[in-house]
């Protein structure tokens, strides 16, 4: 139906994303689709869907070649990808937004042909509803609609289950099933394994752009595709032969929790101590960070410093001498309008004047210790490169004042060299005696630094984990499979 | 971007250039038909008189826009505040009177923003709101007529705060020789020539020169606001709430207290700008003021502050100010015509928004390509 030969893919900055890549969809057929972040996942669907060019390589649709200019293009030829986050208008009602893309002078479209397309999907919704008052699990099935309503004979879907709740997950499932059964070719793409080997016919892994794994579903099993996503990856830093000491017990958080995303959590954190989470997106590693931090205003539970409470705003987290390096760097890391100096000096508390000089010096040691690539501490975050800005959002929190420093996938896609300088940093921090939480979906580097290692899934701890003892594959398979995830959800 | 673009752009110093401009091409017809001069003291100092008042609001205004909020309400404070005075003074005295309408003021300002953070309704909405309901209480409070002062102490006492003039070339002497001292000590360009031309000012005036309170008023607030924004924590922390919330949210920053501080700023300053006015007649209409809100924001407007927050100038405000009034006060001395200056005030004004904004893309537009190896490899 679908085939796709030797796609590269070359940003002009010279990454490139895919470096030959053959996959071929079959109708009828489940194909399940997976790899690391930084694999190359995003950027093939983006290809199928027609949103960027493939550098070279070509697609083959039935029996020709074509090329897709552009999202309708692709659509058009019958290729209707649903994308992660939902793009949905939430102002209009469900029917107005499958028939979004019609052509032509009347409102109003085919009713009767959407109503009998919906009525099929396992979890019909009310076609008059807004989509803002919709649960998320029956969004999806609006987009799925959605791409089933322009006669799609190849449906891509992007992580479709990755923000929904467990009988959420299994009305997709089983849509999937159905589409396939309908004669249609399904990729399906995943970070979760046994969502993979419950429902697909075959398996692609991507490592770094390349194919390196493709097979039956049947002739694998989970501790085989998770060996293929983590590879012989070039490990980013070895981790130390003896165990690092730790200090004493320093922050202890007791059942703490946000409704719908973190279910109760206890911990305890020590100094010098590395504290490893390692979940998917969604997995709550993010929502346990903040619920420490006081940043959710719906998380309950209790945060205990050195022996004192500490108050459940940020501001007090921050005077207690509580950090958190946030997820997105860009809308949440730094003010884009201040330089450097003043980025790093925001936290600063206890005097009104600037001392513009001092702030300029700590920028420049910032600058010489982070190795951050910029001439001084007058240039903009935003002008740095995703690695340099992050070092920024660090450097913030390297005061006296800092006791724990929480670190919410501080590596997300920055470059090596500089996924190395921060990894090397957070070990010499934790080594001053610094108290670390490293949150992270790369779970090389937790293997490599960190101390103990928290495996947390659809909000819930479900497993403390050795790294001197457990490796990548392990991880992965206790983050993302391992359990029967479908009645464990459900 | 080098230093000199930085400094001297059109973007950074556009403000400056159309003020100069204006002033030269009023200066230049007038001499062609033969006028008296344009460029007197006397004028230009009529000029910053009338623009003071809207430069007080303009300047609380700008420290609302770089917290990314905004207020409609300041005009309809104003007469409140100017209400309050004129109905109390006579009763109270005059000082008492100005503390009662400042406090008036406080309350609207501690109103909207109670609302606009913790209800979570847009500023806008709710200033316009308040906009009309304090023009109400306005009507309310004077039942629809014109109030004044009758007691003559307290009329000479109001008066003498709004129109004492003060003299002005010794002062500005100081000020020019403290901002060269400053600018030649810390190699600071833009103080040496700020230094130069007040000092020019001052030659130009002469040792007689002379403004009215208000100017001087407006100066101090504007410097003390503006170190506040330039050289302190607090000012920086304002500039971080309105670039990015949520970064200065999880930097430990108090966003609702810097929030509300700016709303509890913008109506004290709007309730200074009342008493001022309410001094300047003794009296007070309840349609006073109508409409000035808009003046105010496009004062801030045309001084290069981003509706969005984060970026802002309280001098480039003031100079904005100052720029509407000349074209009133040129309209008005050359007798250029009045038809046409509501015309020519409303192409300034889009004008100086679409400079700022196409260099801004720009900018921007510069900064997208620096980012793209991060949503590459993402």
């Amino acid at each position: 139906m679908l085939t796709l030969s030797g796609i590269e893919k070359v940003f002009p900055n010279g990454t490139a994303a895919l470096r030959g890549v053959d996959l071929t969809l079959v109708p009828g057929r489940v194909h399940g689709l997976l790899g690391a972040n930084g694999a190359g996942k995003s950027t093939l669907i983006k290809i199928l869907a027609g949103a960027t060019a493939p550098s070279a390589g070509t697609i083959i649709l039935g029996d020709r070649p074509c090329r897709f200019a552009s999202p309708r293009d692709a659509k058009a030829a019958g290729v209707a990808t649903i994308f992660q986050h939902i793009p949905l208008v939430p102002t209009l009602s469900a029917f107005e937004n499958i028939v979004l893309d019609e052509r032509g002078w009347r409102r109003g479209g085919d009713r009767r042909r959407i109503a009998a397309l919906v009525a099929t999907l396992r979890d019909p919704f009310p076609l008059d509803a807004l989509v803002t008052d919709l649960p998320i699990g029956a969004r999806q099935m609006v987009t799925i609609a959605q791409a089933l309503a322009s006669g799609a004979d190849v449906v891509v879907m992007d992580e479709p289950t990755a923000s929904l709740a467990g009988h959420e997950r299994i009305a997709v499932y089983d849509t999937v099933r159905r589409l396939a059964a309908e004669g249609r070719a399904v990729l399906f793409v995943s970070h979760f394994i046994d969502e993979i080997v419950a429902l697909t016919d075959d398996v692609t892994v991507l490592r770094d752009g390349r194919v390196v794994l493709e097979a039956r579903t049947t002739d694998l099993t989970e501790g085989l595709i998770a060996e293929a996503i983590a590879g012989r990856a070039v490990a980013v830093l070895e981790r130390p032969a003896q165990p690092r000491r730790r200090g004493r017990p320093l922050l202890t958080a007791h059942g703490l929790t946000s409704p719908g995303r973190l279910a109760p959590t206890d911990l305890t954190l020590h100094e010098g101590e590395i504290l490893g989470l390692a979940g998917m997106l969604g997995s709550g590693r993010s929502e346990l960070l903040h619920a420490i931090f006081g940043a959710d205003r719906a998380a309950g539970g209790e945060v205990v410093l050195d022996g004192k409470p500490v108050g459940r705003w940020p501001d007090e987290a921050v005077a207690a001498g509580i950090a958190l390096v946030p997820e997105d760097r860009d809308t949440q890391g730094y003010a884009p309008q201040l330089g450097i100096a003043a980025n790093i000096a925001l936290p600063q508390t206890g005097r009104l004047l600037i001392d513009h000089a001092a702030e300029a010096r700590a920028a420049a040691a910032a600058i010489v210790r982070l190795g951050i690539k910029a001439t001084d501490g007058d240039a903009l975050p935003v002008e740095l490169s995703g690695g340099n800005a992050q070092k920024v959002v660090i450097a913030k929190w390297l005061r006296p004042a800092t006791r724990v420093l929480l670190l919410d996938e501080p590596t997300a896609g920055i470059d090596i060299g500089a996924r190395t300088d921060i990894l090397r940093l957070i070990r010499d921090l934790a080594d001053e005696g610094l108290a670390v939480i490293l949150a992270s979906s790369e779970f090389s580097e937790l293997v490599a630094v960190a101390d103990r290692i928290l495996v947390l899934r659809d909000g819930h701890v479900v497993a403390t984990a050795d790294p001197a003892t457990c490796d990548e594959a392990g991880l992965i398979v206790l983050a993302g499979g391992g359990r029967p995830a479908l009645e464990n959800a459900a | 971007m080098t230093d000199r673009q930085r400094i001297f752009g059109l973007r950074a110093a556009g403000v400056y250039y159309a003020l100069l401009l204006l002033l030269v091409t009023l200066a230049a017809i007038a001499a062609s038909r033969g006028l008296p001069a344009y460029l007197s003291a006397q004028n230009l100092g009529n000029i910053a008189y009338q623009a003071s008042l809207v430069g007080i609001m303009g300047v609380a205004m700008t420290v609302m826009l770089i917290t990314g909020a905004f207020d409609l309400s300041v005009a309809s404070v104003a007469a409140l505040a100017a209400a309050v005075l004129v109905g109390l003074a006579g009763r109270i005295g005059f000082a008492p009177a100005i503390v009662a309408a400042l406090c008036t003021a406080a309350t609207v300002g501690l109103v909207n923003g109670v609302i606009v953070q913790f209800v979570g309704i847009n500023a806008f909405i709710v200033t316009l709101g308040t906009l009309t309901a304090v023009r109400g209480l306005v009507l309310i409070l004077t039942d629809g007529r014109s109030l004044m002062v009758e007691d003559p102490v307290v009329l000479q006492q109001m008066l003498a705060f709004e129109s004492t003039r003060v003299p002005l070339f010794w002062p500005l002497l100081a000020v020019a020789a403290l901002l060269l001292a400053g600018g030649v000590a810390k190699r600071r360009t833009p103080a040496i020539m700020a230094g130069g031309i007040v000092a020019a000012l001052a030659f130009l005036g002469g040792r007689g020169a002379s403004v009215a309170a208000p100017v001087v008023y407006l100066a101090l607030f504007t410097a003390a606001v503006g170190f506040m924004l330039r050289f302190t924590v607090i000012g920086r922390r304002l500039y971080a709430v309105g670039g990015n919330a949520e970064a200065a949210r999880l930097s430990g920053i108090n966003v609702h207290a810097y929030r509300l501080g700016a709303f509890v700023l913008s109506s004290v300053a709007a309730g200074f700008a009342g008493v001022l006015f309410g001094c300047r007649l003794g009296a007070i209409n309840p349609t006073a003021l109508q409409g000035t809100e808009l003046t105010v924001i496009a004062a801030a407007i045309l001084g290069g502050t981003s509706l969005f927050g984060g970026a802002g100038s309280v001098v480039k405000t003031v100079v904005g100010a100052l720029l509407l009034f000349t074209l009133t006060n040129g309209f008005n001395i050359l007798n250029l015509g009045a038809n046409y200056q509501g015309l020519i005030e409303g192409i300034v004004v889009v004008a100086a928004a679409a400079i700022y904004t196409v260099g801004g893309q720009r900018r921007r537009a510069f900064t997208r390509v620096d980012t793209a190896p991060a949503e590459a490899t993402a």
